[in-house]
């Protein structure tokens, strides 16, 4: 219970980041609060779960999925980070002076 | 007891990490308190006996994606306009769905947290995880190279393309 407490927290918090910063860095950043939060989620499930009868395959499984969420996160903030530096070359780094998309 | 004081610790040391990404309004401190953040999950994994996840969280995002940021924060403009947390009604709003969600995370998962154990009753070393990534998730692990690989050549191009202009 004190983990889904943990992970919950964690997520709750990076969505509050996500909804209130206009910062695009902290934007980000609130991003991958929320991945991080899921990550140790599934780890954890993945070693701890007696129940379902997990095993050291299992175990291993979880790994992978856990290290996919690492590389999209990981993905997710190159991309971001470009884009700042784009929207840094034209004044603009908060998320409420980028009104205008082309196309 | 020492397992649980460790658990423990490293809640401590993650919450206040998140903590401080959501409430600093200078930069340096958001990406120190992300950094604490991401050495605490690192944490996790080795507590939960994944070594190699834990290494490829320090190896990946404190010593890759936060230099990422750093040199994205070198060209970023302070933002000296931030409002003060929970001081306008937008914020007080989400706060309130956020707690919620959370009241809502917690009701949905809890048949969950009677199934699993505090400590791990399995461990994975980085052996297993080889044996699954060039296993059965084969394609998976091929999939995310070439996202990788495709994310990096977009970064370049989004964030070159101003050069030409």
């Amino acid at each position: 219970m004190s983990l889904l407490l943990l992970t919950s927290a964690l997520f709750c918090l990076g969505l509050y980041g996500v909804l209130t910063r206009h910062d695009l860095v902290a934007l980000l950043a609130s991003v991958e609060v929320m991945l991080g939060a899921g990550t140790i989620q599934l780890a954890a499930f993945s070693t701890t779960l007696i129940a379902t009868g997990t095993s050291a395959a299992s175990a291993a499984s979880g790994q992978g999925y856990t290290l996919a969420i690492l590389v999209l996160a990981a993905a997710e903030a190159a991309i971001g980070l470009a884009l700042l530096v784009v929207l840094v070359r034209s004044g603009r780094t908060r998320t409420d002076q980028i009104e205008e998309v082309r196309g | 007891m020492t397992a649980q004081l460790t658990w423990l610790a490293l809640a401590a040391v993650t919450l206040a990490g998140a903590a401080g990404v959501i409430s600093t309004r200078e930069i340096m401190r958001l990406v120190i308190a992300l950094g604490t953040f991401l050495l605490g999950v690192a944490g996790f994994f080795a507590f939960y006996a994944l070594p190699f996840l834990a290494v490829a969280q320090v190896f990946v995002y404190v010593g890759g994606v936060l230099v990422l940021f750093l040199f994205a924060i070198m060209a970023h403009k302070p933002d000296d306009e931030g409002r003060r947390l929970l001081s306008a009604r937008f914020d007080a709003g989400v706060a309130v769905t956020c707690a919620g969600l959370f009241i809502l995370l917690i009701v949905t998962l809890q048949p969950l947290a009677g199934l699993a154990t505090l400590a791990p009753v399995v461990s994975s070393g980085p052996e297993a995880a080889a044996a699954v990534l060039l296993g059965p998730q084969l394609p998976l692990f091929e999939l995310l190279g070439a996202l990788l690989l495709a994310a990096l050549v977009a970064g370049i191009a989004i964030a070159g393309k101003g050069d030409d202009e």
